[in-house]
């Protein structure tokens, strides 16, 4: 029924959006240079620059096209040279703090009733500083738990299931549950209960949501490191205790997100938590053998009552080198617009204003599987939080994924490894000049 | 024309000397004071700040940057051996084939013509634990039912590295020494069948000294862009798990672009130029000696 | 008469099992690639399959459909990928190979002071990894301006190819005798003459080969590409190959594909000249 009031209090937003739609103006004559996030699924947007060019008379040059990563190293290397005058930048939620003071405040050119269909959570997010430096497109990240259902409707499963643990067998919704699942589901080599991204930011992400949702800190009020905590150790042991109960591949701790998409795909796994982009992927037979018996669920909990929800989403920023800002703003609110992003969305990937969620939610109307993982997602971001808005992110986790990996293989003990972990983002932290 | 004074070796020269200095010593220099200073890219000021030794005073004293250097002379050594090795093999296996030579030698490069950064994608998902080629064809032999943890078993990964950066370069090696093999002189070989040798002692005595030269070169080509391997660990382990299959490049990238810290990555940089320095000084000296040889005998 | 039948038999079986040998070796360094054509005409359900499907059940063009149909529409820019990167590595193959012949000479048929140790700095120059490369390059391109054109990256590939094509070229001009020059020279042409018509005709396979090696370093680089190329104005193939990567996604069928639009053209050129490429290499490793 949740989803029944959000409907009604976005139709209720849609009103003074479309007195917005019209915010492009008339730039006639600039010309706006833009670096843009390439791959398959960022494209079909980028069709759309052409409208707002005819528009506003403006023309976009596109000077660069990278992948995430390749851009984040892009923008790098042109803060270090003092080359920002190019206009509009794509950017990340988790990379964004990285970049302090090089994009401007979009508020400052932007009216208010522009920015109020936007999903609060995502604005926030957006937000540092008290500066609004970018705006969401549709390309929303939160996980969800992705299964496969003929498990749980296998009647010799369920009692077996109970027998040994207790309780029946239901989709799970604590980390805990899911643990039990899965080491009752496995059968290394040619099975597996669960899975998880073993490295670099990926796994440092799971272990601060598993943190989180186990009612630890990562840094705590003072910006010192804080997951070493009781919490953490809980957290970590999740993690090591499934490697060791051979219940995930073993070759885990050097997967990233492709693999386990891959290894879903293959109907080889049976619970995956997972993101959106995955959803359409999981469930075509094309691509997936588990295509018709794919469900899905909310992020699990936590020891503490909290959902798991690290969350992260695409955006779009303004230079503040840029020489015609307005005309950029125009440009970036264009490409996060309803129709943008009711473009976007149409392929899959989550939206981030609150009339395309209902948009996209009447629009799957009569497809089950469709409404189902929107659904559920809808759940997942209402608890989403973004990474530490810390610029050292990208660089703590670098010192604490090694640590992890090191307890997941017996290296270390749980304790051992965030210990040390904890010390050496210390004195990241301190070489940054953040503590 | 005052210019074309010069002399000539030097004219000739120059378009060299001009190119290799504006975009390798050039930026080298800028690199080499950017060691010096904690310099971060996001914050681009720090390049002025001096600090001297400081960025290879904490090279010296860590640890995991010794064992990566450890185990980067490690893998270069064992790579370039084995490959020298199976180069010569399947050199000496071609040129006893009197037809298809002309297949036979593209097939031998046709590793080459796989970018680096493709052979990394490639090996990855060949030895994937869950449903790679390698361990699918293991267990549809029977020969293990274990999903064999190819990329996170320390030796495992060192293994499995090494094999992408063997299949990808040996062909460097086997044209080589199918080059000598081709330009040697049948004679002394004939000589040494008359006068009783066994195969090996032709092999040990005639044409092993003849190829060396030829051996030598290839390594010391091979030696110059090892760095190549960057592109291919990059994308199979990144160094990991748990810095298990960390080498100087992997560091030095994560340092210097993830971590932003240009300056002690180029400090790091710099120990890892000095050892390919070391490395390819080290064959060209014995490439001399080979030649000296050669050019002796006959 | 025994003795002879018996050593026939014995040559002929060592022979057959050489061959077997040589056909395994080949058939381990086809594979791979093999793997690669077969894996851009299967859909994916099949090639991450687990029990695996070893004979596949479909094959399709799909993958290469796709990548032409225009960006927007699940394709890459992949003309101008290609355009960019043939006029890259063939104009800097070019120039690294007039470069270097020009170099090569010099050291072959002059006597001038620290020969060696001006040849050895300049093969020590391409010990440098193009990762540590990368940025202080980036640095000074961005100052004069030649971020994402043709013609920074003809110029990086042209250093990274140079030391290589001298050390070549110089070795197949000192196998060229000296007295050929000379006695043209007697005959009235001049030194320019005498080179073009004498010793670059004889020292050709040994330009082919440089040329094949310094093609296929410069078509397959990748580490200098990805920081000083940016927009289709100068984006190579093995840059675009991240294309297919998205932040949580890989399309594995798609980078094939592409994969197989790099090979085939290094492939013909290979087979084409590697006649040269052989011979070319001889000398070089001899006299030095």
């Amino acid at each position: 029924m949740k989803l029944l009031t959000t409907v009604s209090s976005a139709a209720l937003a849609l009103a003074s959006v479309a007195a917005a739609q019209d915010l492009p103006g008339s730039f006639e004559g600039v010309t706006i240079e833009a670096k843009l996030i390439g791959g398959q699924q960022y494209e079909p947007l980028y069709a759309r620059i052409a409208e707002w060019e005819e528009a506003t008379g403006a023309t976009v040059d596109v000077i660069s096209k990278k992948n995430h990563f390749e851009l984040d190293r892009e923008i790098k290397s042109d803060i270090a040279i003092g080359q920002l005058d190019w206009c509009v930048g794509s950017n990340h939620s988790s990379f964004a703090p990285q970049y302090p003071g090089i994009y401007v405040d979009l508020r400052d050119y932007l009216p208010e009733e522009a920015l109020s269909d936007f999903v609060p959570g995502n604005i926030e997010s957006a937000t540092l500083n008290d500066r609004l430096v970018m705006l969401p497109r549709a390309q929303f990240d939160v996980s969800a738990l992705y299964y496969q259902k003929s498990l749980y409707e296998d009647e010799d499963n369920k009692t077996a299931f109970e027998e040994e643990y207790g309780y029946p067998l239901a989709v799970p919704d604590t980390w805990d549950q899911v643990a039990d699942q899965a080491k009752f589901f496995a059968d290394a080599p040619n099975f597996y209960g669960t899975q998880y991204a073993g490295k670099e930011e990926a796994i440092a992400g799971r272990f601060y949501e598993i943190l989180v949702a186990n009612g630890g800190e990562f840094l705590n009020e003072d910006g010192e490191p804080a997951f070493n905590s009781e919490a953490g150790v809980e957290a970590l042991n999740w993690f090591v205790d499934l490697y060791q109960a051979e219940a995930v591949p073993a070759g885990v701790p050097n997967y990233l997100w492709d693999d386990l998409g891959q290894g879903f795909a293959s109907g080889t796994v049976a619970l995956n938590l997972d993101w959106p982009g995955w959803a359409g992927f999981f469930n075509d037979p094309d691509s997936s053998k588990v295509a018709g018996d794919v469900g899905v669920a909310p992020p699990p909990k936590g020891s503490a009552g909290v959902r798991s929800g690290w969350s992260g989403f695409h955006g779009f920023s303004v230079t503040e080198d840029c020489a015609n800002p307005e005309a950029a703003a125009s440009l970036v609110w264009f490409l996060t617009n309803a129709d943008s992003q009711k473009l976007e969305s149409a392929a899959g990937p989550l939206p981030s204003r609150q009339s395309v969620w209902d948009h996209v939610i009447a629009e799957a109307e009569g497809d089950a599987y469709r409404t189902d993982v929107l659904e559920t997602f809808q759940v997942a971001a209402e608890g989403a939080f973004p990474v530490p808005q810390t610029p050292a992110w990208i660089e703590i986790t670098n010192v604490l994924y090694p640590e992890l990996q090191a307890a997941i293989l017996g290296d270390a003990t749980p304790q051992e490894a965030l210990d040390t972990a904890a010390e050496e983002a210390t004195y990241v932290l301190e070489d940054a000049g953040e503590l | 024309m005052k210019a074309t004074r010069l002399p000539p070796h030097v004219m000739l020269l120059l378009p060299a000397v001009i190119v290799l200095a504006a975009v390798v010593v050039l930026p080298l220099l800028l690199s080499l004071w950017s060691s010096f200073t904690p310099f971060r890219l996001t914050r681009p000021d720090s390049i002025y700040n001096f600090v001297g030794l400081r960025n290879y005073e904490r090279i010296f004293i860590d640890t995991d940057f010794w064992i990566a250097f450890g185990r980067t002379v490690l893998l270069l050594t064992v790579a370039l051996n084995l490959e020298m090795l199976l180069g010569l093999g399947l050199a000496l296996l071609v040129d006893r084939q009197t037809r298809g030579q002309r297949a036979l030698r593209t097939i031998l490069m046709f590793p080459m013509m796989f970018s680096p950064i493709l052979v990394g994608f490639q090996f990855k998902f060949m030895f994937n634990d869950n449903v790679g080629l390698i361990n699918n064809a293991l267990q549809s032999l029977g020969v293990t039912d274990q999903a064999i943890p190819w990329l996170i078993d320390g030796a495992l990964a060192f293994t499995a590295i090494t094999a992408a950066e063997v299949w990808s370069s040996t062909a460097v090696f086997a044209i080589f020494i199918l080059a000598g093999l081709m330009a040697m002189p049948r004679e002394p070989q004939e000589a040494a069948r008359v006068d009783g040798c066994t195969p090996w002692q032709t092999f040990r005595y005639v044409t092993w000294p003849f190829l060396m030269p030829f051996a030598f070169i290839a390594m010391t080509i091979r030696s110059l862009d090892v760095a190549r391997a960057y592109d291919i660990i990059k994308i199979m382990t990144d160094g990991g798990p748990a810095g298990r299959t960390e080498v100087l490049w992997t560091l030095i990238a994560r340092t210097a672009y993830s971590d932003a810290r240009m300056g002690l990555a180029n400090a790091m940089a710099y120990v890892a130029i000095l050892l390919s320095v070391a490395f390819t000084a080290f064959f060209f000296s014995q490439l001399g000696k080979a030649r000296a040889q050669v050019a002796g005998d006959w | 008469m025994d003795a002879n039948k018996t050593a026939r038999v014995r040559k002929r079986a060592s022979a057959w099992a050489l061959n077997v040998t040589l056909f395994i070796a080949m058939a381990i360094i086809c594979l791979p690639g093999l793997w690669i054509v077969l894996n851009s005409l299967r859909p994916t359900v099949e090639i991450m399959a687990k029990p695996p499907i070893w004979i596949p059940r479909e094959l399709s063009l799909q993958a290469y459909v796709d990548m032409f149909s225009g960006v927007g529409q699940g394709g890459i820019p992949v003309l101008e990928y290609f355009r960019n990167s043939v006029i890259i590595a063939v104009t800097s193959t070019v120039i690294s190979l007039a470069v270097g012949m020009s170099g090569g000479y010099a050291f072959a048929r002059y006597r001038f002071r620290a020969k060696s140790g001006w040849f050895l700095g300049l093969m020590l120059t391409r010990t440098v990894p193009g990762i540590a490369l990368s940025l202080p390059l980036f640095f000074l391109y961005a100052r004069v301006g030649l971020i994402d054109t043709h013609a920074g990256m003809i110029l990086a590939y042209t250093a990274l190819n140079v030391p290589f094509t001298i050390w070549l070229i110089d070795g197949f001009f000192r196998q060229v005798p000296r007295d050929l020059a000379e006695a043209a020279q007697i005959d009235g042409c001049t030194r320019w003459q005498a080179f073009w018509q004498v010793e670059f005709p004889l020292a050709r396979p040994g330009i082919a080969s440089a040329g094949i090696f310094a093609f296929l370093t410069s078509w397959n680089e990748f580490a200098l590409a990805s920081q000083l190329t940016r927009s289709t104005d100068s984006k190579t193939l093995p840059v675009g190959l991240l294309d297919y990567t998205a932040e949580f996604t890989i399309d594995w069928r798609g980078m094939c594909a592409l994969a197989v639009v790099m090979i085939i053209p290094a492939l013909l050129l290979t087979y084409a000249v590697q006649k040269h490429l052989v011979s070319g290499l001889t000398s070089g490793a001899i006299k030095g």
